[in-house]
């Protein structure tokens, strides 16, 4: 191996560069009141256990990481077609075992029966709140989502508006807001599912109609301003939303049909109940709209929209719908999240929620449901576990850095996502054909 | 409008800020012909049909469309999709197919009914979602068998050869069950034998399926062999109009056109 070449020198080099900013960046935060210097000087001297096994600094353990990976890119580039041959089978077995019609039953039977004894395997009331709350919960928004950047190739970066919108419409209609309830009668919290669902739809369809006709990115900045400006609104207008406190508690979920009485109370299983059979919902009707001629629809705007026009499809009228859709879905995840915690305030609506949800989908596959769902439940349980034990010195600031780095080596090795769509994967295996060779370039930066 | 008129375009200009496209272009097409529309590149030939089917908009003159099922439809300023479903069809200069989507799926959206919601239907699946799904398998697989591809249902559509994607995309224009479809430049790119099959096709699609043909194409044998009008556009003005017999004596075509440049035609 020809490691004192230029060429490998140079990714020396970059690994070298890309450890010192990690080491910097992952250090502790700097602060008010202390030396501006003080994040550097502790990035260099922290020192942290891994796995109990040894403590160093964390520079340490950077710099070998980043020589690791310099020796396997260099490693990499000589073998790179090998490699791919060897892994391509490996890669693609996830899609191909979910090919088969009865790998998918008994998969999903098994997935089936493991998530209904969840609540008995998991004994801390702790993390079952989490699973409902970080994971139950995101994974209806993902699917919503996945409707308007998978389905309909949408780039929507304001879905935490219409999750924002379903939380304060129930909020306002159970009347824990400053505001009275409309007609100074509140109503019960399941009744609002409908009430939020079609209020975030109702938006979702007027401002799209508008933004729809444009091309290409204007729908990302509107949908981007249209999120911190309700952000803005709940957050400002503490007469109407109660500000940054929020609104009192919404009262729990009940049933009340002639001989049926329940509630949902303090302890989170029957919410992961709740959740699990909206899921099971969400799964079956979307599936249902991709094999639809709506789906179909969808697919043929995205790929190419003047074609999709000129044998009748109006591509308006079709994107206005995804986009709504979407916007349902988000009102949808806001009532039961309002339903589930009770107190809702405007940090549960930052512009990160949109950004969160849309890694989700990316992460899982753009346009698989089942990729989008998979994704959800690893991301945000990878997320809610460093959040919450902060493993090896990890910070919470860190969290969008690492995510970061994930996705870029996911845009590399797995384009479409864990488990990708098929319509999708033949969209950029299309794409591959026309641009051969471009993995080693990126991985290189040039010419094998 | 005299009765057989199915496409009636009336003295339209058609700029772009300072190039004009076409300058007061009439064209006359009848019910059930195959007409071809000829001209050097850049002639405006392309600017025609995108003017027919809502794509670019003239600043002046008028386009009518005679359906036989509803009355008389003003093209100009109407959207391209409402123009489609009217009856009007059309395939590409450069094929534009949905690469990702099947063979079958590809024709088969073409013949989807693209009106009303469609959610309810999707999620319900009611007997009339199921019929209209029925409906559009059938026509996808006829209009499969009639131009040759229903074996390669299953392909992807970007994996098929050129001559196959210029079949399909006549397939797809099909489904959606038009009265007049605009072909524009269908054998370009194509081998010889392949330009064979196509004029065999493109015949068949007026005589089997009475469908009327419009028809942009630099290939002179194939036009010849096709066309029973010839219209001839030159720098976006319409210079020359008749049979294939009266076109080919044409001084002014000749000039414009064919004498300048007969050897490139047949390539
Ligand atoms: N969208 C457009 N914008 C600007 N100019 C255009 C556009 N479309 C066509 N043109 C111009 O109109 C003229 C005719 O083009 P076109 O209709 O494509 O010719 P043809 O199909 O006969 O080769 C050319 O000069 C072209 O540059
Ligand atoms: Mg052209």
């Amino acid at each position: 191996m020809n490691l004192l070449s230029r060429s490998s020198l140079k990714r020396l080099l970059a690994a070298l560069l890309l450890a010192g900013v990690v080491t910097l960046m992952t250090g502790a935060p700097g602060g008010y009141g202390v030396p501006a210097y003080t994040g550097l000087h502790g990035s260099f001297l922290e020192r942290v256990s891994y796995f109990g096994l040894f403590r160093t600094q964390r520079w340490f353990l950077f710099l070998t990481l980043g020589i690791i990976a310099w020796l396997v890119s260099t490693y990499y580039q000589r073998h790179s077609l090998t490699i791919r041959r060897r892994l391509e089978p490996v890669m693609a077995i996830p899609t191909q075992v979910m090919q088969r019609r009865t790998n998918r039953w008994v998969l999903i039977g098994l997935v089936v029966i493991v998530t209904i004894f969840i609540p008995k395997l998991v004994h801390q009331q702790f993390w079952m709140y989490l699973i409902v709350e970080q994971i139950g919960v995101w994974i209806l928004l993902a699917l919503g989502l996945n409707v308007v950047v998978g389905f309909a190739g949408l780039l929507d970066l304001g879905f935490a508006a219409f999750y924002a919108i379903g939380a304060y419409a129930t909020a306002w209609f159970t009347g824990v807001l400053p505001t009275p309830a409309p007609f100074n009668h509140p109503i019960p919290t399941l009744w609002c599912i409908p009430i939020g669902v079609g209020l975030a739809m109702v938006f979702g369809i007027i401002l799209g109609i508008p933004t729809l006709r444009l091309r290409g990115d204007y729908l990302a900045i509107v949908t981007l301003g249209f999120a911190l400006i309700i952000d803005d609104f709940v957050g400002t207008q503490s007469g109407l939303t109660g500000g940054g406190e929020g609104s009192l508690t919404v009262p729990k979920f009940a049933v009340h049909v002639g001989p049926v009485h329940y509630t949902w109370g303090i302890s989170p299983t029957p919410y992961y109940y709740l959740c699990f059979l909206f899921v099971v919902i969400f799964l079956i009707a979307f599936t249902a709209l991709e094999y639809s001629r709506v789906g179909r629809a969808w697919v043929a705007i995205r790929e190419d929209e003047v074609a999709a026009e000129s044998i009748g499809i109006n591509p308006l009228k079709y994107k206005v719908m995804a986009f709504a859709v979407g916007a349902a879905s988000g009102g949808f995840g806001g009532v039961l999240t309002a339903g589930l915690i009770g107190n809702i305030n405007p940090t549960l609506f930052q512009y990160q929620v949109s950004v969160n949800v849309l890694i989700l989908v990316i992460f899982g596959g753009m346009g698989s449901i089942w990729g989008v769902a998979i994704g959800a439940i690893i991301v945000q349980f990878v997320t809610s576990y460093l959040d919450n034990y902060q493993p090896w010195g990890y910070q919470l600031n860190d969290l969008y850095m690492y995510i970061g780095a994930l996705l870029i080596i996911m845009m590399i090795f797995r384009p479409a996502g864990i488990l990708p769509s098929r319509r999708r994967q033949r969209e950029i295996q299309s794409f591959e054909v026309d641009h051969e060779g471009h993995l080693d370039e990126v991985l290189t930066g040039d010419e094998p | 409008m005299s009765e057989d008129l199915l496409i009636d375009v009336q003295q339209v200009t058609l700029r772009f800020g300072g190039v004009v496209s076409l300058r007061d272009v009439s064209l006359a097409m009848r019910r059930g012909e195959i007409l071809a529309v000829i001209g050097p590149n850049g002639a405006g030939k392309t600017s025609l049909f995108n003017s027919i089917t809502g794509v670019y908009q003239p600043q002046e003159g008028s386009i009518t469309f005679a359906s036989s099922k509803a009355p008389p439809l003003s093209v100009i300023g109407k959207k391209t999709h409402r123009i489609a479903q009217a009856g009007v069809s059309r395939t590409f200069q450069a094929s534009r197919l949905f690469s990702a989507l099947t063979v079958f799926e590809n024709v088969k959206i073409g013949a989807e009914d693209h009106r009303g919601i469609g959610v309810a239907g999707a999620l319900v699946k009611g007997p009339r979602t199921r019929r209209g799904e029925h409906t559009s398998d059938k026509v996808a697989a006829s209009m499969l068998r009639f131009v040759g591809l229903l074996d390669e249902s299953n392909t992807v559509a970007s994996q098929l050869s050129y001559g196959a994607r210029r079949r399909l995309e006549i397939a797809r224009a099909l489904a959606t069950d038009p009265e007049v479809i605009l072909l524009d430049e269908p054998a370009a790119g194509t081998n010889p034998s392949e330009k064979l099959e196509l004029t065999t096709l493109i015949r068949r699609v007026r005589d089997e399926r009475d469908v009327s043909v419009l028809l942009i194409e630099h290939d002179m044998k194939l036009v010849m062999a096709l066309a029973e009008r010839i219209y001839v556009l030159n720098f976006g003005s319409m210079i020359a109009e008749g049979t294939p017999e009266e076109i080919r004596a044409n001084p002014a075509v000749i000039d414009a056109y064919l004498g300048s440049s007969t050897e490139e035609t047949s390539a």
